[in-house]
């Protein structure tokens, strides 16, 4: 067990920097989460962590530790490998075996050994794959082998690297919930480098959300979730994403869909006349059920025309047009409406983001919400 | 997890205490690396570079065994080397020998890879022994050879009924007897290679191609061929840059002649130096190969790389 | 469905016969040389001039070949010189072997700066002309004493060993996962042992195959041996030729029992190493 912490990490391949900048400080038992899109920089965090790769600047130190210049049979650091990294000429047994021989994550007999590798795969559930090469077993199988190389032996950290990216969703929602009841178990440091939101939110007491080599935020995930900082961190969590709605201040109300709808603004926003915002609006947040009629307080109704709808198992997205807008709902399939039905639809004014406004590729950050947001005391 | 924990590791460290530093490696010696494990190949790289550069330098001396005291003669070996008839000749020669066996070998190899990719029985069969010829020593060819293309007693001549007169290793027909050998040898090498990347293509776009009627020369020509380019390329800058400093099977079959029929560079180097013992001269001619096998590698690998970039490109 | 295209209802038609027939016609050219060696390895001399395809065998010549009445009848030693190509070519070999792997390593592994330098000069030995380093060496080798010696064809026989066995591996250790190797320094082994346990383990079909098709090259090699050495440290190649006479008589049976000798080591070799070959043969360019 043991912190880490990372300063100013920045490294380059070529012309391309891959990390630039990155600070982060994980406590003792913490289960943290780095997010991010694919050429965001998690793996090459990671490696620069472990030891694997040269950097151009920055400080790593592991329980208190400086690392610079330690090799990284010293830094006492296991790690899963997103390519499983499992050794093809041996054994599921020798592969486990492999981190407790080597002189370096602590002294075992045989016994001893076979003991440890017993309790992991017994958690993992491949016991019976004792004997088997790596190119015996499905990728589910590979992955638990990968994951109890790291969790058979001691370490201070913890450096798991998208373990669940090749399995089908089935079993990789099994796993995760396994992963949480092994970090819980286990409670050592844990880093975790994903780019499925969802393992971020399920899994981590803090969450990171990478962006180009830079970390955007970092919060715990109800944070995150609810108080993005900005429309990148906004976009990356949520599945279809928040829909972001242009619109502009006018005369304490935020005006958008061509002005047919106006969200009132609360003054702890600090938004200007005719300022430029935009308006988030998460698909599943957005209900449908409502009836027509005044708007109650602290609520936002939307009227607009069902263009398109399609079944995604239990739940409906549907495209609303809400005066020439479309806005992307996701509702459960006894309130869905059929393709042409005119909608209603309804929201909590604390679940409309409201961001600065800016042009369409480039993200803006987060000023605040509609309605009292829950948590945050400003 | 209860464990018997010694020394070296990390587990559970009093937090009071200010932690021990593991050993580290200055970056330096990090970067160093390749480096020192690079050393001993370097070693024997300046062990061949220096009687390689004393060469070239014997090239500008009026080194010979006749003459053990050289002096520095400047570019007179290669004024003289540059007007001499007989090093045009070999240089003649040499290129004739290149160009028709590489073209010759390419042929042949991609025609014989074609045939073994059909798969057929007889094609199965004769896969296993395709490489023997090439395995066979150059200079165990260039006897064999010799035995079999003698006019007394030669097979050739008595499978051919061409009597006991015809003489393959005339001043006409040597060159081209020698060349045949070369074919012989090295023509497996080249269907190998494109064999291997035939059966490395994709095969999407020939089922298509069949699905679309296609015929096959055209399929041949549209799709298969620029698809093994690279290997063929390959096979060519392996084929062509040997054929430039042939030596083995000629010197055991002609020796260079009749007369100077069969006289490549190396061979006329061979004579200059080892046999007449003039160190420059044969240098001279040496230098003037190399330079001719330098150009030659240059052109030939950046055809290579653009074509390889263009079939990842196309593949992509 | 249209029987045209089931699998196997082609192999009799015209085209597939014509292709069978032109694969029989070349390999009638390929492989007739080498059986007329062996025929020709298995005559009397009473008969080796004076017959084709009908004659009675004899294993009489290879019993010539290898005892000491070679020498009497050619001067050719030949068990000798095979000794001399085994130990000569095996040392080569090693040497590379031991100097080439690290630095394919280094080459495969990290781009550092020169090393293209270092792997393009390397391959530049393949292809430059032998005489031009032979021919100082000739001067050289009278100079220190390693003229007509088995050390003296080691060091030299480096420039064929040396660029296949450094490019080869080369390309299977880049073949080989970085993550394998970077899984064995967190699993707590140091980057020597991570090497010998992890990396070296899982090329040694490449190490195999370029080491036997080294093997095969430095066997096959005729001028460094023709120039670099005398009487004493002939190799099988050299010695061939020595059999055809030039002044004597010339024995052609026994040249082609001795050709039949010394080419058994790398055909046998060959086929062992099938599977890898057209990656050895192409210095890993082409990856099959």
């Amino acid at each position: 067990m043991g912190t880490l912490k990372v300063q100013g990490l920045r490294k380059k391949y070529g012309k391309t920097t891959a990390v630039d900048g990155v600070d982060l400080a994980v406590e003792n038992g913490e289960f943290f989460v780095v997010l991010g899109p694919s050429g965001a920089g998690k793996t090459t965090t990671l490696k620069c962590i472990a030891g694997l790769l040269e950097f151009d600047d920055g400080w790593i130190e592991i329980a208190g530790r400086n690392m610079s210049g330690v090799e990284p049979y010293h830094r006492n650091v296991a790690m899963a490998f997103e390519s499983y990294a499992l050794y093809p000429q041996k054994t599921v047994f020798e592969n486990l075996a492999s981190p407790l021989r080597s002189g370096r994550t602590g002294r075992y007999g045989a016994e001893e050994r076979r003991r440890r590798i017993q309790t992991v795969t017994d958690t993992l559930g491949i016991s019976h794959l004792w004997e088997r090469f790596p190119r015996e077993l499905s990728n589910g199988q590979r992955q638990r082998v990968a994951l109890g190389r790291v969790l058979v032996r001691p370490a201070d950290v913890y450096l798991l690297d998208e373990p669940l990216s090749h399995l089908d969703a089935k079993l990789r929602a099994a796993m995760r919930a396994e992963l949480k009841q092994l970090g819980e178990l286990a409670d050592i440091t844990t880093l975790y480098v994903t780019h499925d939101y969802q393992e971020a939110l399920a899994l981590g007491d803090r969450v990171a959300v990478l962006r180009d080599g830079r970390i955007v935020q970092v919060d715990t995930p109800e944070q995150v979730w609810h108080q993005p900082v900005d429309t990148f961190v906004a976009r990356a969590l949520g599945q279809p994403e928040m829909n972001l709605l242009d619109g502009r201040v006018d005369g304490g109300r935020i005006r958008v869909a061509g002005g047919t709808v106006s969200i009132p603004v609360p003054p702890a926003l600090g938004v200007q006349q005719r300022q430029a915002v935009r308006v988030g609006l998460r698909p599943r947040d957005i209900s449908t059920g409502a009836d027509p009629g005044a708007e109650p307080p602290g609520r936002l109704r939307m009227r607009g025309t069902v263009r398109l709808a399609e079944r995604l198992g239990r739940s409906v997205e549907m495209s609303v047009d809400v005066a020439g807008t479309p806005v992307i709902v996701v509702v459960s399939s006894d309130n869905a409406r059929p393709e042409g039905d005119e909608v209603d639809l309804d929201i909590a004014l604390e679940h409309v983001h409201v961001f600065a406004g800016g042009e369409p590729d480039v993200d803006t950050p987060r000023l605040g919400a509609a309605g009292i947001e829950l948590g945050k005391q400003a | 997890m209860s464990t018997t924990v010694t020394g070296r590791t990390h587990e559970p460290a009093p937090v009071q205490e200010e932690p021990e530093r593991p050993p580290s490696v200055p970056a330096w010696r990090r970067k160093a690396r390749p480096y020192v494990l690079s050393i001993p190949a370097v070693l024997i790289i300046a062990g061949i570079l220096y009687p390689f550069f004393l060469g070239a330098y014997y090239g500008v001396l009026n080194y010979s065994a006749i003459n053990p005291e050289p002096i520095f003669v400047g570019l007179e070996n290669f004024a003289r080397v540059l007007t001499d008839s007989q090093f045009w000749g070999s240089v003649r020669v040499t290129l004739v020998f290149a160009v028709v066996a590489t073209g010759a070998e390419m042929v042949l190899g991609v025609g014989v890879a074609l045939l073994l990719n059909r798969a057929s029985r007889v094609g199965r069969i004769f896969e296993r022994v395709l490489i023997l010829p090439l395995m066979v020593a150059p200079v165990i060819a260039g006897v064999i050879w010799g035995l079999m293309y003698n006019p007394q007693f030669g097979v050739l001549n008595y499978v051919f009924g061409l009597g006991s007169t015809f003489n393959w290793l005339s001043t006409d027909l040597a060159l081209w007897s020698v060349i045949l050998v070369d074919i012989w040898i090295f023509t497996p090498f080249v269907a190998i290679l494109v064999l291997a990347g035939i059966r490395s293509l994709p095969r999407d776009p020939f089922e298509a191609s069949e699905v679309d009627g296609a015929s096959w020369f055209y399929t041949f020509r549209r799709l298969t061929l620029p698809m093994i380019w690279p290997y063929i390329l390959v096979a060519v800058i392996f084929r062509f840059m040997d054929c430039l400093k042939i030596f083995d099977h000629i010197y055991v079959l002609t020796a260079g002649g009749p007369g100077a029929a069969t006289r490549t560079l190396q061979i006329g180097a061979y004579e200059d130096s080892i046999i007449n013992l003039n160190y420059s001269l044969g240098s001279t001619y040496m230098f003037l190969l190399w330079i001719l096998v330098f150009i030659t590698a240059r052109y030939l690998v950046s055809v290579l790389g653009k074509a390889q970039r263009r079939a990842a490109g196309a593949e992509g | 469905m249209s029987t045209e295209l089931l699998p196997g209802r082609r192999r009799f038609t015209l085209t597939s016969v014509l292709a069978d027939l032109a694969l029989l016609a070349w390999f009638t050219f390929a492989l007739f040389p080498i059986l007329w060696m062996v025929l020709l390895a298995l005559k009397t001399s009473a008969e080796q001039t004076s017959t084709y395809f009908a004659f009675s065998p004899t294993l009489e010549n290879f019993g010539t070949v290898l005892s000491a009445r070679g020498t009497e009848l050619t001067s050719v030693d030949f068990t000798s010189t095979l000794i001399t190509s085994v130990v000569s070519c095996v040392g080569a070999v090693l040497v590379s072997l031991i100097i080439g792997v690290p630095a394919a390593y280094a080459a495969g592994r990290w781009k550092y700066r020169g090393s293209n330098d270092v792997m393009f000069t390397i391959l530049s030995f393949r292809f430059a002309p032998e005489l031009m380093v032979v021919v100082p060496l000739f001067v050289i080798y009278h100079q220190i004493g390693l003229f007509d010696t088995r050390v003296g064809l080691i060091w030299v026989l480096q420039l064929v060993t040396m660029p296949l066995v450094v490019w080869i591996l080369r390309s299977y250790f880049q073949d080989l996962p970085e993550d394998l190797e970077q899984a064995a320094l967190l699993d707590g082994y140091t980057r020597r042992r991570t090497f010998l346990t992890v990396a070296l383990p899982l090329v040694r079909p490449g190490i195999a195959a370029a080491a036997l098709l080294a093997f095969i090259f430095a066997w096959n090699n005729y001028v460094f041996a023709l120039i670099l050495t005398g009487n004493e440290a002939n190799t099988v190649t050299v010695a061939i030729t020595k059999f055809l006479g030039g002044g004597g008589q010339a024995y052609y049976n026994l040249t082609a029992a001795a050709a039949v000798i010394a080419a058994l080591p790398p055909l046998i070799l060959a086929l062992t190493i099938q599977r890898y070959l057209v990656r050895g043969l192409s210095f890993g360019a082409v990856k099959a």
